[in-house]
């Protein structure tokens, strides 16, 4: 198959990488179930199509602020609903995610049923000018190089970071917190705010993944931030292992070469028979993957019983 | 009798004695929230609409509950998150298919259906959950799997019957009339089977042995283990029992709905964790109880707002119950912190 | 196949057509024509339940295809590619890219307007390969597509128009009605259209109530619109959820299906067994209409019953004429490039042209073979492309379900 098919399969796993890097965040060092991130990536991806869109501002500076707005989200959710106990947590999130992804469908200033379009110009003349660069190395054929660039260097500086942080003081009571948080808040520290600041961490890599699936299928629409890509991210997480951002990377690109490559199969069955034969593929998959390998490719065995 | 009840009242004085609300219990608190909220609709929109919206929101809670009840079994019992229990449902209801193509009459097929589902959930447990629970797997690890086998199973139904919407030719037409009020025959008939069916697994949960010894495995695995239970006959006990309700809910959904595809269970799902955790995790009374407070906000929210926006007020509701009812209608107070 | 295998294809064709030309008839030993169609199936997803039927329209399009070039004495042989498009823009992206990997020459689909919007932007507007969206959404207007949009399925703003006429000549004009549309792109377009062009004509809208698919009950919905006895029911929906919204109608006990007036995704030869007949016989609608009457329509549904499989579904005849329209387009360019079945899409579906339909499509072949413009009249109507690739064909038809079966009762020309 082509080289074309890759680079797009190089581009999800990209986008829905830096997804992961704020559920494992969440989930793994922090033990906080977050089922929302679907929900601040539509308000990350959004804001930059409204601001841009309906306020004419540069792209630029509305991914910026976009970035800001899933922040506060991240902090709203947090503030109200931090307190609940893990899967509580966990269907809360989902319900704010739905929340936000039926009032984008319903509401006048997302667009509605009719989307949104027309806010990527900006990101097409960087496309032209990198194109152009690369036609020196006879790779501007390939239009989607240069997104696959920028999402997976923005990824690499990410992990690196998240990977640095992990490191801190900082992130030591947030582990504290995933082990015993009652004997953490003993020590003095304020679980709460800890709390929050991961989940703002959070919802703001996930805005940033956000603004990415905009630039790649160039039109918004609430459908693209539906639960299941939640569960994707979390598919991620398992997968790449609990506790170790580079097993992120690692589990997103296995997670999307499964996803997308069972596509190549060749059978002589109708083309609704290959689809489903595809998903019961990918089923398996997971369950095995799971079975074989709890802790996850790069997951840490210590790692995996902490969980709420 | 008296030992019988006792586990039963240690949960009923504790939910009697929430520390932060009023000292009603909380049903009473709901029941109480419920018909203020049904005396505001009737004085605005007159008693006909109003009963009408009540009614409908019976009808459409009454199938969240049904589909609720043996998930939230699974999910108090053994904590498993069952992403694959819609699918179970969508088993039951494409054995029902299966079975008529090859012949079988309607009742028997779906009686067979319904013993079917609950064979695939038994097998599930001796195929995915078992081995996993042995390699160690947390909770995470069964969540994806659950997710996992929820796709092989709706795949593999697709695979063979296809995506389009199918039907089970039951006339779903005909309505009850009290007065002006109107309710379909057979979602009539589908809420009261699914009322049966929540008293028979409460009192079946509350007065049998299997159902003491359920219960105590959901309190305290290791515990159970040492006295004397057999957590793995339990187990399988209760996964069959789900599958059973899974399967019966399924078959019923097809009967009442009238059309369908292997979707329908996917889409439901979120409904059925929201009347799950509404109602209290492992309550089967919580279970149809959560069920229909989502159905009657829906429906009287299409009183106020555009129907489009029913899925809002139902996640809305659900967050609002979270923050301010953690436990659930039914659930337990926890003992710990 | 390499491009330099393909072009000697194409120029060779073009010799042997010139020769054809000359002599009048087609050469055997031409080197043949292997023309690729794709197709953006919803196999899987939360639009899955239109999979099978669209499936079922590409085969049977790329079947009767082949069946005319083989009449016809022509050297052309169509294969068919599908891909599952998920339902999610960024799916159908990849989808579109195996297909392209296949040489797929024309894409049929996808379904909606996003993901018709991501494949467009992400790879067949660079390749020029014609797309074939069964979305009907204004805003796929608004996209810079290089002239690659073809839609064989009518836009929101003529139909509305017709459904105005049908209203007024069955229900009267200036009357009340209700709307209820499926939340989605097509019915908020519809509805929104629709109640623009009624209120000008000095209608009344009593309701508008738009629904979630994917609830289990609508029976508030169906209460809700016909709470206020309106003379008429306007109802934007797919034949998925119209069975459980059409039982829901009929329960409130108040429904009238003669008042009832369905858009084009409700039209059907025969009603399928999902929707319950009491909520729809007697019922009105319109679809784009065939000039040349029901012969074509009546082929089509003949080939779709024996074809056995899925039922009929929405815009089946549209996917089945695009893929048509696109061998059309194949064989008059002479060739499987992309953007010469661009080119060519217009000089098959002219104005004025010799008129061809699928009873007769062999003799179209030889007539596009031979270079000559023709009119391919099809299944869901004539085709007149507008700069942007949309319809602009005026002419609609009424029809009334009548036992189960669609009758035509009149014929309406909007502008």
């Amino acid at each position: 198959m082509s080289v074309d098919f890759w680079i797009n399969v190089g581009v999800l796993a990209g986008i829905y990488g830096i997804f992961t890097l704020g559920l494992q965040l969440n989930a793994g060092f922090t033990g906080l179930l977050n089922f929302g991130q679907a929900g601040f990536m539509a308000i990350g991806a959004y804001s930059v199509g409204i601001f841009v869109v309906s306020w004419g501002l540069p792209l630029w500076l509305a991914f910026l602020l976009a970035v800001a707005l899933a922040v506060a989200a991240g902090m709203l959710v947090g503030i109200s609903a931090l307190r609940l106990r893990s899967h509580h947590f966990a269907i809360a999130t989902i319900g704010f995610a739905e929340i936000v992804r039926y009032t984008l469908q319903n509401a006048e200033f997302s667009g509605g049923n009719q989307g949104l379009i027309g806010f990527d110009d900006d990101w097409r003349s960087v496309n032209e000018w990198a194109l152009s660069k690369l036609a020196s190395v006879e790779l501007d054929a390939y239009t989607q190089l240069p997104l696959l660039l920028a999402i997976w260097a923005t990824f690499l500086v990410l992990l690196v970071t998240m990977e640095l942080l992990q490191r801190t003081p900082w992130a030591r009571v947030l582990r504290g917190i995933r082990e015993d948080e009652d004997a953490t808040a003993a020590l003095g520290k304020n679980t709460f705010s800890y709390k929050l600041q991961s989940l703002g961490i959070a919802a703001a890599l996930a805005a940033i993944a956000g603004f990415f699936v905009s630039l790649n299928i160039t039109y918004l629409y609430p459908t693209v931030f539906d639960p299941t890509f939640t569960f994707f991210g979390y598919a991620i997480l398992v997968l790449g292992g609990l506790g170790s951002y580079t097993g992120v990377a690692l589990g997103s690109i296995i997670f999307w070469v499964l996803l997308e490559g069972t596509r190549l199969m060749e059978t002589s069955l109708s083309a609704g028979q290959q689809s489903s034969l595809r998903f019961v593929i990918v089923g398996l998959s997971l369950i095995l993957l799971s079975r074989l390998r709890p802790q996850g490719i790069l997951g840490n065995r210590n790692e995996l019983r902490a969980e709420p | 009798m008296a030992t019988l009840v006792e586990t039963g009242e240690a949960a009923i004085e504790d939910s009697t004695q929430p520390p932060r609300f009023a000292r009603l219990p909380r049903p009473v608190i709901l029941l109480l929230v419920l018909v203020a909220i049904l005396c505001g609709l009737i004085a605005v929109f007159g008693p006909t609409m109003a009963a009408q919206a009540t009614l409908n929101g019976f009808v459409a809670g009454g199938y969240i509950g049904l589909g609720a009840i043996g998930l939230t079994l699974v999910f108090g019992m053994l904590k498993v998150v069952n992403f694959a229990h819609g699918d179970l449902m969508v088993s039951g209801a494409y054995l029902t298919i299966l079975l008529a193509w090859l012949g079988v009459p309607l009742p028997l097929g779906m009686l067979l259906a319904v013993t079917g589902t609950a064979a695939l959930a038994l097998a599930t447990e001796k195929l995915v959950w078992r081995p996993l629970r042995r390699a160690g797997a947390g909770t995470l690890q069964l969540f994806l799997s659950a997710i996992g086998l929820g796709l092989v199973i709706r795949s593999t139904i697709q695979f063979f019957a296809g995506s389009q919407v199918r039907t089970l030719g039951a006339n779903v037409v005909t309505s009850i009339a009290f007065g002006p009020l109107r309710m379909g025959t057979l979602q009539a008939v589908a809420f009261v089977v699914g009322l049966v069916a929540m008293v028979i697994v409460g009192l079946a949960l509350r007065y049998t042995n299997i159902g003491k010894e359920m219960r105590a495995l959901a309190d305290n695995r290791a515990l159970a283990e040492v006295s004397g239970i057999n957590t793995s006959r339990i187990i399988d006990i209760t996964w069959t029992i789900s599958g059973c309700l899974a399967g019966l809910a399924g078959v019923l959904y097809a009967t009442a709905i009238g059309s369908f595809n292997p979707n329908f269970g996917i889409t439901l799902l979120l409904g059925l964790f929201a009347a799950t955790i509404l109602g209290g995790i492992g309550n089967a009374y919580g279970a149809l109880v959560g069920g229909i407070v989502i159905g009657l906000s829906q429906e009287w929210s299409t009183l106020l707002f555009n129907a489009r926006w029913k899925p809002v007020v139902g996640f809305t509701l659900l967050i609002l119950m979270l923050l301010f009812m953690p436990q659930g209608i039914f659930g337990r107070t926890r003992r710990r912190s | 196949m390499s491009l330099l295998c393909k072009r000697s294809i194409s120029a060779s064709w073009s010799v042997v057509s010139i020769l054809a030309l000359l002599m009048g008839t087609a050469s055997a030993q031409a080197q043949s024509l292997d023309l690729t169609i794709g197709a953006l199936l919803e196999s899987t997803g939360p639009l899955s339940e239109t999979g099978p039927s669209i499936e079922k329209a590409a085969t049977l399009a790329v079947q009767v295809a082949n069946q005319a070039a083989k009449d016809a004495g022509i050297p052309a042989t169509v294969t068919f590619v599908a891909a599952d498009s998920q339902g999610d823009p960024q799916a159908a992206l990849s989808a579109a890219r195996t297909l392209v990997d296949k040489n797929a020459s024309c894409i049929l689909g996808p379904a909606t307007t996003p993901e018709a919007i991501s494949v467009l932007n992400g790879i067949t507007l660079q390749r020029k390969i014609t797309l074939w969206p069964q979305a009907s959404s204004t805003r796929l207007r608004a996209v810079k597509d290089d002239g690659t949009i073809f839609r064989t399925v009518a836009a929101a703003d003529l139909q509305s128009k017709a459904l105005v006429l049908a209203i007024e000549n069955h229900a009267g004009k200036g009357k009340n009605v209700a709307i209820i549309f499926r939340n989605e792109p097509y019915g908020d377009a519809l509805s929104k259209t629709f109640t623009k062009d009624w209120e000008g004509r000095g209608g009344k809208v009593l309701t508008t109530v738009s629904f979630d698919p994917q609830q289990e009950t609508f029976d508030s919905e169906a209460g809700q619109a016909l709470a206020d006895n309106p003379d008429a029911y306007v109802v934007i929906d797919y034949p998925e959820t119209y069975a459980k919204l059409g039982a829901a109608l009929v329960r409130t006990g108040k429904f009238d299906p003669r008042k009832l007036f369905v858009a084009d995704t409700l039209s059907f030869a025969k009603v399928p067994g999902t929707i319950p007949v009491e909520s729809i016989n007697g019922a009105f609608g319109v679809a784009g209409s065939s000039p040349r009457g029901t012969g074509a329509y009546a082929l089509f549904n003949k080939l779709w019953d024996e074809a056995g499989g899925a039922e009929n579904g929405s815009y089946t005849a549209n996917t089945f004429d695009a893929g048509i329209l696109c061998f059309l387009s194949a064989v008059a360019a002479g060739s499987t490039e992309p953007g010469a079945i661009r080119d060519k899409v217009r000089t098959v579906s002219q104005e004025g042209a010799r008129q061809f339909t699928i009873e007769n499509l062999a003799d179209a072949v030889d007539a596009a073979a031979s270079g000559e413009p023709i009119d391919y009249v099809g299944v869901s109507g004539s085709f007149r492309f507008a700069p942007n690739g949309d319809l602009t064909t005026g002419f609609y038809d009424v029809f009334q379900y009548r036992d189960g079966k669609q009758v035509t009762v009149e014929q309406v020309n909007v502008k």
